[in-house]
């Protein structure tokens, strides 16, 4: 991984290695969430490069800082869809009898 | 923001932009889809199992955007691994198929194997009991007698490793086997109660003619869909938005059985309001598959089709080595593990 | 190359039968004297990609 511009740390652009539309998209929806966030796009800049370029522009903090909760925004949001996820099955697990029943009973 | 015909607006003054442009420009609409924040996803994302089978789930997701969405199904297709067949070691093969298609056919065959209880096989790694599991084919049709059909469950596992042994470099050096196991993989706990056979007993591989025989051997080792597809642990992952049905005015009487009968998928029902007279209503939406029969010629003013942006009907179909509920939640466990990367690269 | 050159099994193009032939050998069945013979595959191990 790379960091874009040294001089002005609230624009940077960072390339991310071996990624592509599926983490660059996601982190670019939670940045563009993010108040601090003038400006957040990502590009692929060949399609045959494994890499992806996200370029980030805040009103005053640091990029990297802002970038850094982008990624944790998204960890949080994966968690808590994994936990919603595993009580949805537990409790369609739990109903499945009942309605399995209601199909036999005439 | 209402439609404005571009030959509708009014003229623009040099050097300013259209006034709708220019509130874009200078001013954030809050409006109720505006930002996401955290808590308020947390509050109100929903999920709905709609149906749970062997090896398919549907499910609503609501309340989560559309990139999030998609991250989960490319990385179901491309990025949860799985067990398949790499590396086929043909010994005898005098069928009329040829090695290497016989060698493609049998990398896609779904194997019956938990890839979360192997490793991957680096490639300055030797093949171990963690990291490869070894079949074996032999097969020959009886000359004189009918032809025969090779299918999988013929594929034998070979839980001591490979039966084959390299031909050495020179006469004095000890012939090797093709893999290292250290000791038999039936005698580890996980794998005891379940031998690791293939999935389906019934694909065909080849088909052998009188006289004719295959020999060989097939080594299947750890890997991901973005690789090659036969590693891919689903039939097919998608999604689609809830489609949403408006009748925009009242439909009566005949223009009403009318649009009833023209949905293919049957959306539409009467309901009948007493005294003889009939009223179109919609009472499956969700049924829609937005073909936009219901909305051609005339009665386009009267219906409108619509898609709700965030709430996601989720489907699932898995080749059968995982459960489809827990490829999800492997899948949401690899984004995870794809941001906590970048974290710590970035710290 | 080899000093022992090794024998190698043919099948005969009419009758099926297995033949091995030596360097020199006149190219006939035993069988049934068919002059048209084909070279057996070997069981050396050929190693393929499942791709």
């Amino acid at each position: 991984m790379e960091h874009g511009s040294l001089t002005d740390l609230t624009a940077s652009t960072f390339s991310l290695m071996d990624e592509d539309h599926t983490l660059a998209n996601s982190v670019r929806f939670t940045l563009n969430q993010d108040p601090r966030v003038a400006f957040c796009g990502y590009s692929i800049p060949h399609p045959s490069d494994n890499k992806v370029n996200i370029r980030i522009q805040t009103t005053g903090d640091t990029a990297k800082d802002v970038l850094k909760d982008g990624f944790q925004n998204l960890m949080i949001m994966c968690q808590h869809v994994r936990t919603t996820f595993d009580k949805a099955v537990a409790d369609y697990e739990t109903n499945r009898p009942s309605k399995h029943m209601n199909i036999d009973t005439p | 923001m209402p439609k404005v015909s571009a030959l509708d607006m009014p003229d623009v003054p040099m050097g300013q932009l259209p006034e709708h442009l220019q509130l874009q420009r200078s001013r954030v609409v809050c409006k109720a889809d505006a930002p996401i924040h955290l808590e308020s996803f947390c509050k109100n994302f929903k999920l709905e199992v709609i149906r749970l089978t062997e090896d398919e789930i549907e499910f609503d997701m609501i309340g989560i955007d559309a990139s999030l969405a998609n991250a989960f199904r490319r990385i179901l297709i491309a990025e949860v691994p799985m067990m398949a067949i790499e590396k086929v070691l043909m010994v005898n093969n005098t069928s009329v198929i040829a090695d290497e298609v016989l060698a493609h056919r049998l990398g896609l065959i779904p194997l019956n194997a938990d890839p979360r209880l192997f490793e991957y096989l680096s490639e300055n790694d030797s093949p171990n009991e963690r990291n490869t599991i070894v079949y074996k084919l032999d097969v020959s049709c009886r000359k004189g007698g009918p032809r025969m059909t090779v299918k999988s469950d013929q594929l034998k596992w070979l839980p001591n490793g490979s039966e084959l042994e390299m031909t050495p470099p020179n006469q004095s050096a000890k012939p090797k086997s093709y893999t290292s196991f250290s000791c038999s993989q039936d005698s580890m706990p996980e794998f005891s109660k379940k031998p690791l056979g293939v999935k389906h007993e019934d694909i065909i591989i080849a088909k052998l003619g009188p006289g004719q025989a295959i020999e060989l051997e097939a080594h299947a080792v750890k890997g991901i869909g973005k690789v090659h597809a036969k590693w891919s642990p689903v039939s097919t992952a998608w999604y689609r938005m809830l489609p949403e049905v408006v009748l925009l005015k009242d439909i009566k009487g005949d223009d009403a059985e009318k649009l009833v009968k023209k949905c293919p998928v049957n959306v539409f029902d009467i309901e009948d309001l007493g005294n003889g007279k009939k009223k179109a209503v919609v009472s499956k939406p969700r049924a829609c598959t937005l073909c936009r029969e219901c909305i051609r010629g005339v009665n386009e003013e009267l219906v409108e089709l619509r898609r709700v942006k965030d709430h996601f009907i989720f489907t699932i179909e898995s080749a059968g080595a995982l459960p489809p509920e827990v490829l999800f939640t492997e899948a949401v466990k690899i984004l995870e593990d794809k941001c906590d990367r970048v974290i710590s690269d970035l710290s | 190359m080899d000093p022992q050159p090794e024998p190698v099994s043919y099948i005969c193009g009419d009758c099926g039968a297995e033949n091995t032939l030596r360097p020199g050998d006149v190219i006939q069945c035993r069988e049934c004297g068919y002059r048209i013979l084909y070279k057996k595959r070997t069981r050396r191990i050929v190693q393929y990609e499942a791709r």
